[in-house]
This record gives structure tokens, C-alpha cells and sequence, in this order.
């Protein structure tokens, strides 16, 4: 029970910390600076192009005017997951990993 | 405030690592679902489709792949060879010589009214029109004239073989003799030189005065360069003057000044001599000159010199005459140049050597052409 606590209580901290560097990504403004370049990235490679006409099959398919929200991220953001680049993906968790570096001491 | 000290560096390094990819999870679902909004958004406001054509349309704007096409279809240098008619004069002219000779033809431009600045400048001054046969001999001739002596860099501009406005715009203007005669030698494009037919007597005189003069024996025309031009000596300048002016107007002007020269030496003589002034060795006693000047001007004016000056003429003239201090006051500067001999030809050469002591300003520079 002790060693149960302990793993919540650790958890916990983790969480804390987690939830401690994710603020301080937002708020200094890297977490936008990090949106921005994979956003870039992505369109470089031709991933949005690729992404866009799966959506016009899915939307074809799906019927014109009844498509919603929710259909097209169902069918998208898997596919949108698995189609990003290696190179892309290598490089930003470079870049966080080099954050959380420079900022995990406090 | 515990949990806060608390570093990061708690977390080792797989859990950092898996906090890495976790971030990274996000950032690639904020863009999905960026994308998705987008495209909903497009969809529902209706120009999703809009950039799509109909599969004819796309087949006419296929990117060409073909060799010796570019990606449009179109022949690289279709247009080379082919020749254009030129609306003003009607000639073919090769497609990129076009604009440059429209250029001329028409008269717009930048260079077509510099060059007929220059052509109405110098058929002034010539008071001739040349045609182009005769800029072209006079060109390939040694007898340099004085149309192709120009500076070089103006001849690139103006010698284009291709146009056709050479000969025609060249503007005849008979009726304008009384211009002066300019020596610019810039302005002289195309005409080469003057024949003395079409010039008056008056004219003939201003223009000995300032130009060489001398007759090129292919084209009977006169040299139109300078009265130092090396191409001629000065017996031929004043040969020539002497054949279209009389006896009387044997004597070559000074160079320094545009000497008004009515064909009288004495009275020449005697103003260039009191030009000269000599300061402080002007020991020239005025009957001396006078004597001296009237029995050498009759007799020896015909000294081969290149550098005609009548004043030259006179002072070697002068110091073979009686008054031997006076030559030696006459060639200032040289110390012993009197000395014993007051034979004309010694103390004409050192009359003629550059006396860097002689206060006169015309006289040592006339000396150092001599030189």
C-alpha cells in the first residue's frame, strides 16, 4: 500500500511536472514557435497536399453537404498522424528534447 | 512550494523522452485538426472544389516534356532568324537587330539625335555633305582625313554599317558658308575634309587659319586636323596656302590665337613680335626689327620647320642680321648663345631650344614643339 501511494504520489509529481513544463513551453511562447515550424514543415513536404485530397475522397464519398466536424477528424488525423515524414518528426523532438533540456532545472 | 523546487531533473531520462514524444503528439493533432477546419470550413462555404477544372482544360495546359520545347510547348529560338520589314524604310532587318535599327530609322532615341547634333555640326562647319563612298575611302586611306581620326569610342556609336541613314541624313546645307570655322574635333562625324571648289576665298582664309589645310591627293580634299597635324609637315601647309591664297598669303597663322592673317607678313610680324613680349631681354632695338624683319620676309620665310611660326622665321632672320646683341637678347635665356658666332644658323638653333628661363609664355611653348 505504501509502495501504491508512493507510485500515485510519484505519478502525481510527474503530472505536476509535466503539467509544470508544458506552461512553461506555452509561456514562452516555444510551443508556438514549435507549431509554426512543423506547420511549415509539413506543408513543405507536401503532407497538407496529401491530407487535403484524402479529405476530398472522403468528402465525396461521405456526400457533399452533410459532411461535419467530426467525420472529417475521424478520417483524417490518423492518416495525418502516420503520413508525417520521419525527417519531419526527427527534427522536432530535437527541438523539445533541447528545451526540456535547457529548462528542466528551474 | 516543495513540489515546485522540485527540478525537472527528477524525471529520468525515458520519461523525458516519452514527455518529448508526447509534445510532440500534440503539435501533429493541433495541425490535423487545422487542416480539418480548414477544409470543413471550405466545404461548407463552397470553394473547396473551386480549383478543379475540367479534365479537357487540364489536358490543353499538360506540362510539355518534349526535347527542343520548353515545358509550355514553344520553340526556344523560333524567332532568331526570322526577319522583320521596317514600316519607315522597308528594308529586312534580322529580328534582334530590329529595335536598335528602328532606333536610327526613326530618329528617336537616345544616340539617333546625338548623332544628328554631330552631322548638322560638322556639314556647318564643312559646309559639304560627304557621301558615304568617300567616308569610306577616305577611311581605308593613310592619308588620314580627318572624319576617321575621331575618337574611337565615339565611332563604335556611330560607324553601325547596317544603317541606312548614313548617307541620307547627312544634311546638305549650301547655303550656310558664313558659319566660323570651329575647331571641336568631336563634332566632326562622318565628313572628312573640305575641298576648297566650294568655298569662297574668305572662307579658305579662316579656314587656313585654324586647320592644317593640306590636300590628300586621292581625294583633293584638305586636311581638316589641326595646324600641328603630324601627318603634314609645314612646306605642304604652306604649299597649299599658297596655292589657294596666292604668294602674298604664304605665312602660316599663329597657333596660339586665330590671327586674322590678310596675307601681309610685315604687318604680322610686327604684331606677333610685340605679342611675344619679351620681358627684360627685350633688347630689340625697334629699327633692328624693322630692318632686319623687311629683308628677311622677302627672302627667307621658307624655313622647314614643323611648328610654323613667323616669329621663328623672324628672329633667326634677325640674328644673322647686324644686331648680334640683340640675337643674343633675342634667344634670352641661353647664356653663350650669342658667343662669338652670330652666324644665323647657330643662333637660330639655340633661338629654337626651350629656354625654361624666358618669361614670354608664347615663345617657349612654340620652342618646345620644336623640340
Amino acid at each position: 500500500m505504501h509502495g501504491n501511494a508512493m507510485k500515485r504520489v510519484n505519478m502525481s509529481k510527474e503530472s505536476q511536472m509535466r503539467a509544470a513544463i508544458n506552461q512553461k513551453l506555452i509561456e514562452m511562447g516555444e510551443r508556438e514557435r514549435l507549431k509554426e515550424l512543423l506547420r511549415a514543415k509539413l506543408i513543405e513536404c507536401g503532407w497538407k497536399d496529401q491530407l487535403k485530397a484524402h479529405c476530398k475522397d472522403v468528402i465525396r464519398e461521405k456526400g457533399f453537404e452533410h459532411v461535419t466536424v467530426e467525420d472529417l477528424v475521424a478520417e483524417i488525423t490518423p492518416k495525418g498522424r502516420a503520413l508525417v515524414p520521419d525527417s519531419v518528426k526527427k527534427e522536432l523532438l530535437q527541438r523539445i528534447r533541447a528545451f526540456l533540456a535547457q529548462h528542466s532545472a528551474l | 512550494m516543495k513540489m515546485e523546487d522540485m527540478s525537472l531533473s527528477g524525471l529520468d531520462n525515458t520519461k523525458l523522452e516519452a514527455l518529448a514524444h508526447d509534445i510532440y503528439a500534440d503539435l501533429v493533432e493541433d495541425a490535423c485538426l487545422g487542416l480539418c477546419f480548414e477544409v470543413h470550413r471550405a466545404v461548407k462555404q463552397g470553394y473547396f472544389f473551386l480549383d478543379e477544372t475540367d479534365q479537357d482544360s487540364m489536358k490543353d495546359f499538360e506540362i510539355v516534356d518534349q526535347p527542343g520545347v520548353d515545358i509550355f510547348g514553344q520553340v526556344y529560338n523560333q524567332w532568331k532568324n526570322k526577319e522583320c520589314v521596317c514600316p519607315n524604310c522597308n528594308r529586312s532587318i534580322a529580328a534582334s537587330r530590329f529595335a536598335p535599327h528602328l532606333e536610327k530609322c526613326l530618329g528617336m532615341g537616345r544616340n539617333s539625335s546625338r548623332i544628328a547634333n554631330r552631322r548638322i555640326a560638322s556639314s556647318n562647319n564643312m559646309s559639304k555633305s560627304e557621301s558615304d563612298q568617300e567616308d569610306n575611302d577616305d577611311i581605308n586611306d593613310n592619308d588620314w582625313s580627318y572624319g576617321s581620326e575621331k575618337k574611337a569610342k565615339k565611332r563604335k556609336s556611330d560607324k553601325n554599317p547596317n544603317s541606312p541613314r548614313r548617307s541620307k541624313s547627312l544634311k546638305h546645307k549650301n547655303g550656310e558658308h558664313s558659319n566660323s570655322v570651329s575647331s571641336d574635333p568631336y563634332k566632326y562625324a562622318y565628313n572628312s575634309g573640305i575641298s576648297y571648289e566650294t568655298l569662297g576665298p574668305e572662307e579658305l582664309r579662316s579656314l587656313l587659319t585654324t586647320q592644317c589645310g593640306v590636300m590628300s591627293e586621292h581625294t583633293k580634299k584638305m586636311c581638316t586636323r589641326s595646324l600641328r597635324c603630324p601627318q603634314h609637315t609645314d612646306e605642304q601647309r604652306r604649299t597649299v596656302r599658297v596655292f589657294l591664297l596666292g604668294p602674298a598669303a604664304s605665312s602660316l597663322p599663329d597657333v596660339d590665337g586665330v590671327v586674322e592673317n590678310d596675307g601681309y607678313d610685315v604687318p604680322d610680324g610686327q604684331a606677333l613680335m610685340s605679342r611675344l613680349q619679351w620681358d627684360g631681354s627685350s633688347d630689340i632695338s625697334p629699327s633692328d626689327s624693322a630692318s632686319s624683319k623687311a629683308s628677311t620676309n622677302n627672302s627667307d620665310s621658307k624655313k622647314p620647320k614643323k611648328k610654323k611660326k613667323p616669329s621663328l622665321g623672324l628672329n633667326s632672320g634677325t640674328c644673322g642680321g647686324p644686331g648680334s646683341g640683340s640675337c643674343a637678347a633675342v634667344g634670352a635665356g641661353t647664356t653663350g648663345s650669342g658667343g662669338g658666332g652670330s652666324s644665323q644658323g647657330s643662333l637660330g638653333l639655340p633661338s629654337r631650344k626651350k629656354k625654361p628661363k624666358l618669361p614670354a609664355p608664347p615663345t617657349p611653348s612654340i620652342y618646345d614643339d620644336m623640340n
